[in-house]
């Protein structure tokens, strides 16, 4: 029996060419794009809280998102999408090198679950 | 020696050396003390089945010179409570008192529990909690100690012995410490009052010589560089101040006995999302989950339809499940070596008794059990969970509520779900997958095994199987495992607390699967992950999406892609091709889902997770390194290796979230049901000796008790060998023989060769066995009359019907004998008169005239010929007489003298040292005239060794190997033999081990059906015979399998060393088939006795019964 995944359907890069008529030079996904635009602002925000006035156009901010959305997108492929990277990012955080003291999770006790031998 | 020098160390001595350390000190030290608290650590590893180190050369140790160490290393060693059993009878003591063979005065046995009790378990079941190390001798503490560096060292010490081989060297001399017991700790502060300095000052340092090796330790580990031997300045200084020390003493303890406890309740804990268990069913405030246990399903040698069925039934189950999320689990369980040694134990009544010096029945099996743990067979386990109904708001608030009055959930809440899960039970129950509800404790095992993710499981070696945990023991001891992460680490570390332990764990995600061709080609694929020796864990997340759900999901798909090709199309760019070959495979698999089965259109879409383990983080790296590498390799799936660990190793505990939605995989249901990681590969009975292991996709040991069939199944003991020359034959058949001995059996060996009359010197068998060499035996030895027996009258039930059978055993018994005398005497006239048809007709003419009884002899056959007044029948008779005059031929004439064949030696081996036998592919006209004796001799030595058996009593074991059994073949006494041999076994309780080079003698007898055992070994030479051996077997022919026996015990072309191992096909007598590595090294010296290669055979020429062999190896 010759078995297969469907995976390789969903492995299809889906990139944005550009608007009718007008081709981009580049071709990025549109998650990339995506990711772009929930960035900006973002970046917006946080130079808000620094200085309280908002520029009309956020040249930092669009280098940063652009710096940061690829930087992120380096780590996509399609068994990893963005939100995974993102993730892991922000939860498995710290430095990279191993620490001299470890850091120790805290530990998954069992001690609550009420045990009963049969359902009725 | 006397015996009380030997029990163990002392308690605060360090064991001997720890072979594998299950812990580091890099943690510890700055992290809470407990975890090194020796009065918690029970044992080295606590039950990790790494710890035991692999059996050693040298058990024969006589009178121990080091006592201490060498009690100790014994201790460390082997942590089974097996060893318990055998009382204070560890083996060096054992062997010292033991007196007398005769008398079965060995010690280790009367101590035993007889069978009638076998629940007298001597260790505690719970050792991990005594506080009193010091009283428990047997237990080696704290290996991390004895193998400590100055890491260790610098330490505070925890116990109040622990100081004590400090200050040991002053007390050197003082006898009753040394002597007396170093078991008993008797605390420091009365040692001193002995210890008088003038004592000390008068004896030399060596007067106690038995104490030697725990104090030559001791100043290494105290004061470094300050030498044992007396030195002056030393002694004086020492001698100076021992008002000192009672005062100095007492403090110490006092130091000792503070030990920071710094952890509390102030450690970050987190709940399990898992609320509640109810029988099978697992609550979370959103979820319920019912699981399911999934028996194994036997895997290798099956046919490949019967394999295509078991897939599809098991993917029918599961598009049966559509919509639901499922939980896949599979752990292990490392094999219960003590419990399979009580079972064996139980099941000999009567063990070969011991000689001293040699290694005891006692020590045999702690052999065993050693070679068992070292090999390290784990015993998978698979859980199912459906997780199945979301609750409602007022479900979980109404459960919260109930909690804080200790009830849980509400009653009918749980009276819905249980109308509900009659239908799971009902899916899974069916034909595929058979899955039972799990238990309430199963579940906890899960539970624990899945937070203490790869570490040993509690109690020790053998966990639950008897069902001794007391409900929620395991969910208190999860509050022991801490977890340990570096940021994006590659591996968890996991620690417990209690017993020190420290595991790293990798989890790997199944990434990218290309194409399987599940029952032809490939393994199942989570099953694959078997071939590697160490145990590992899988977590196997899927939501099966029905025909609608998937259908929908991959239309989206197909839009995206299309708009995509419309996208290149309006901007006048090439789209790239993958793009048109994606969208056409989703319109077929569109089109599969649309018109196809529920089972075509069904999707698994989830996440697949293995976890290794390993005791250091770059052991674990390497396993998982291996892991991948294999699975690439030979499945062409990429295991991903992601960051996240904590979070995946928590998705390995039911009810926890999924860590991420990376690395999902999108299969059909059928690829799902191809994963089987409950499949599995055991074979033999659990109550049998240790003969190897299974060698094909997974590791299991093999155990064998060849009176399994007769005893248990009802079957016939007949049991074949087939193999090509070197194949290996001879060692197993010989292995099986010393195996049974040792077990009390009355074995009997037919080695025509000879190389089996080796294990007769063996030393532990040497004064139970005999060899009879028929060569140079006296005439009559085979005399084909009184082979047969007589039957008994008391064979057979009283009353008409039984004197029915016993006319009828007799008159069979007759004509048996008639049959083979004239097959014998067809085999000693010349082939070219036996072909004639007068000479058939005149023997058997003859044989009618001698009466066919046990008393009657060649010769009367002989006269009666000589008395015919024909021509032909006298010439017979002097073709006869003339044959009788060779020396090998005086066998079968005449009378059997007396006694031949005791019954009281428990291992007889008959050979026939320097009978040249006969290449059975010539004609036998050119044979030579020894050559054509040996078919006769042959034939009858088969007999003689059966003859035996009928002695002794129905119902004892006995056992009869046969070598060369295919001389038997082409005659009609023959085929009587085995079949007589096949239908006597049962009743006789007699085990009938027949090897023969060609599986077509077998086949060609008929008796197929009455053989319980087959091993097949190497085949290689010629199909023809390879397809008759998996005939043989009951395996498909034309179906690969033939491939398999050629690759049997495959030499290493590039090695100039023997193959230390034999393979063979074994099925056993409930039809399992499986490939078996034969490893019976355990055994001291038994496979040097067993050699039988030409160099080894000249090596013990000439001196038989030979002193046995240094044991270099092992």
């Amino acid at each position: 029996m010759r078995l297969r995944t469907d995976d390789d359907i969903y492995r299809a890069r889906l990139v944005y060419l550009g608007p009718p008529g007008y081709t981009l030079p580049v071709h990025l996904p549109y998650a990339q794009y995506g990711l772009f635009m929930l960035l900006v602002p973002l970046y917006m925000f946080i130079h808000w809280l620094f200085t309280l006035n908002v520029e009309l156009f956020p040249a930092w901010e669009i280098a940063l998102a652009i710096v940061t959305t690829s930087f992120i997108f380096r780590h996509v492929d399609p068994d990893r999408p963005a939100r995974v990277v993102i993730r892991t990012a922000l939860t498995d955080w710290r430095r990279t090198r191993e620490p001299a003291i470890e850091q120790r999770d805290p530990r998954l006790v069992g001690s609550r679950i009420r045990i009963r031998e049969e359902l009725a | 020696m006397s015996r009380s020098s030997t029990p163990g160390s002392p308690a605060g001595h360090p064991a001997g050396p720890a072979g594998h350390r299950a812990q580091s000190f890099d943690y510890t030290d700055t992290e809470d003390e407990v975890a090194l608290d020796p009065a918690l650590v029970t044992s080295p590893g606590h039950g990790a089945v790494g710890v035991f180190q692999a059996p050693r050369p040298v058990p024969r140790r006589t009178p121990p010179a080091e006592p201490t160490a060498v009690s100790a290393g014994e201790n460390a060693d082997i942590d089974s409570p097996f060893l318990d059993l055998f009382g204070a009878s560890r083996p060096g003591g054992a062997r010292a008192v033991t007196a007398g063979p005769a008398t079965r005065e060995q010690p280790a046995i009367p101590q035993q529990p007889p069978a009638a009790q076998p629940t007298r378990r001597v260790p505690d079941p719970e050792p991990s909690w005594t506080a009193d190390q010091s009283t428990d001798v047997g237990r080696p503490i704290e290996p991390r100690r004895a193998a400590g560096g100055p890491a260790v060292e610098s330490r505070v010490p925890h116990q109040a012995g622990d100081r004590l081989p400090m200050l040991r060297p002053p007390h050197e001399p003082d006898p009753t410490a040394g002597g007396a017991s170093p078991s008993s700790a008797n605390g420091p502060a009365t040692l001193p009052a002995n210890s008088a300095p003038s004592a000390r000052a008068a004896e030399p340092a060596s007067a106690v010589p038995a104490d030697r090796p725990a104090l030559e330790r001791a100043p290494r580990r105290g004061a470094p560089g300050r030498p044992t031997a007396v030195g002056a300045e030393q002694t004086g200084r020492e001698v100076a101040t021992p008002r000192q020390r009672p005062a100095a003493r007492p403090d110490k303890p006092t130091r000792v006995r503070a030990p920071k406890i710094k952890f509390g309740d102030r450690d970050p804990s987190v709940e399990l999302a898992i609320t509640e268990i109810a029988g099978h069913l697992t609550f979370t405030p959103n979820t319920v989950t019912a699981w399911y246990w999934l028996p194994e399903v036997r895997w290798a040698f099956r046919p490949d339809a019967e394999r295509e069925a078991l897939l599809s039934a098991i993917s029918e189950q599961y598009a049966g499940l559509a919509g639901f999320r499922l939980h896949l689990r599979r752990t292990t369980r490392p094999f219960p070596a003590d419990e399979w040694a009580r079972t064996i134990d139980a099941h000999t009544p009567a063990p070969l008794p011991d000689v001293p010096g040699t290694a005891g029945w006692a020590d045999h099996l702690v052999a065993a059990q050693r070679h068992l743990m070292a090999v390290n067979h784990a015993e998978g386990q698979t859980y199912l969970g459906v997780t199945f109904a979301r609750r409602s708001l007022g479900d979980s608030l109404t459960e919260r509520l109930l909690r804080t009055f200790g009830r849980g959930t509400a009653e009918g809440e749980r009276r819905k779900l249980g109308r509900t899960v009659e239908q799971f039970d009902e899916v899974l129950g069916a034909f595929g997958m058979r899955g039972r509800r799990v238990t309430a404790q199963e579940l906890e095992w899960l539970l624990y095994r899945s937070v203490a993710l790869c570490m040993a499981p509690p109690g020790r070696l053998s966990p639950v199987t008897d069902g001794r945990w007391e409900r929620g023991d395991l969910l208190a001891m999860t509050e022991q495992v801490e977890r340990y992460r570096t940021p994006y680490g590659s591996t968890v570390k996991l620690v417990n607390r209690m017993t020190g332990e420290e595991r790293h764990v990798a989890v790997l995600a199944v990434g990218r699967m290309e194409p399987l061709e599940i029952p032809e080609r490939h393994e199942p694929w989570l099953h694959f992950h078997e071939r590697l020796p160490w145990p590992m864990e899988i977590s196997t997340r899927v939501d099966i999406l029905g025909s609608g759900d998937s259908f929908r999901n991959l239309e989206h798909r197909l839009r995206m892609i299309r708009s995509q090709q419309l996208d290149y199309a309006e901007h006048g760019i090439d789209a790239p091709p993958e793009l048109e070959r994606l969208a056409k495979r989703a319109l077929v698999i569109g089109d599969e889902m649309t018109t196809g089965l529920p089972v075509d259109s069904a999707r698994a879409h989830g996440w697949h997770r293995i976890a290794v383990g390993g005791r250091t983080r770059e052991e674990c790296l390497e396993r998982a390194r291996r892991l991948i590498q294999l699975y690439s390799r030979e499945l062409r799936i990429s295991l991903q290796h992601p960051k996240n660990q904590d979070w995946l190793a928590r998705e390995f505990i039911p009810g926890e979230p999924i860590a991420n939605t990376g690395y999902v995989r999108r299969m059909p249901v059928p690829l799902l049901a191809a994963a089987l990681p409950q499949a599995a590969s055991n074979v033999g009975d659990r109550r049998g000796d240790l003969i190897g292991r299974t060698a094909g996709t997974c590791r299991r040991p093999v155990f064998l008790d060849l009176h399994f069939p007769m005893e248990v199944r009802e079957r016939s003991g007949l049991a074949v060998f087939v193999a090509e020359p070197g194949g290996g034959k001879s060692t197993l058949l010989g292995a099986l023989g010393y195996l049974a001995a040792r077990r009390g059996v009355q074995v009997t060996l037919l080695d025509p060769s000879g190389p089996l009359a080796r294990l007769c010197a063996m030393p532990e068998l040497r004064p139970y066995s005999r060899v009879l060499n028929l060569t140079g035996s006296e005439h009559g030895t085979l005399a084909p009359y009184s082979l047969i027996p007589t039957p008994l009258r008391s064979e057979f039930g009283a009353g008409a019907a039984g004197d029915r059978e016993f006319e009828i055993a007799v008159s069979n018994a007759r004509a048996e004998r008639r049959m083979l005398v004239q097959d014998i005497c067809m085999m000693l006239v010349p082939p070219q008169v036996a072909r004639e048809a007068s000479t058939a007709t005149l023997f058997r003419h003859a044989v009618r005239q001698v009466p066919a009884e046990e008393t009657s002899t060649l010769d009367d056959v002989v006269s009666c010929l000589g008395r015919l007044d024909d021509d032909a029948g006298k010439e017979l008779a002097n073709l006869l007489l003339d044959t009788a005059e060779m020396p090998l031929a005086m066998l079968f004439f005449g009378r059997p003298p007396e006694g031949l064949l005791g019954a009281d030696a428990a291992l007889t081996v008959i050979t026939m040292a320097g009978l040249r036998l006969p290449d059975l592919k010539i004609e036998r006209e050119y044979w030579s005239a020894e050559e054509a004796l040996a078919l006769p001799m042959l034939h009858t030595a088969h007999r003689l060794a059966v003859r035996r058996c009928y002695g002794g009593s129905m119902s004892s074991r006995k056992l009869v190997g046969l070598d060369e059994a295919h001389f038997m073949e082409g005659w009609r006494s023959g085929r009587s033999f085995l079949v007589r041999l096949a239908r006597d076994s049962r009743k006789w309780n007699l085990a009938a081990l027949v090897a023969s080079q060609n599986p077509r003698d077998i086949l060609g007898l008929d008796v197929q059906n009455l053989v319980s055992t087959v091993f097949v070994g190497r085949i290689a030479e010629d199909a023809e015979i390879a397809s008759e051996a998996l005939r043989l077997l009951r395996v498909p022919v034309n179906d690969g399998y033939e491939a398999t026996l050629a690759s049997l015990s495959a030499a290493d072309t590039s090695s100039a060393a023997r193959l230390g191992f034999r393979e063979f096909v074994m099925r056993d007598v409930d039809g399992r088939v499986q490939k078996v590595r034969v490893d019976v090294s355990y055994v001291e010296g038994l496979l040097d006795h067993l050699d039988t290669t030409p160099a080894a055979i000249a090596a013990a020429a000439g001196v038989l019964p030979s002193i046995p062999l240094p044991d270099l190896e092992a």
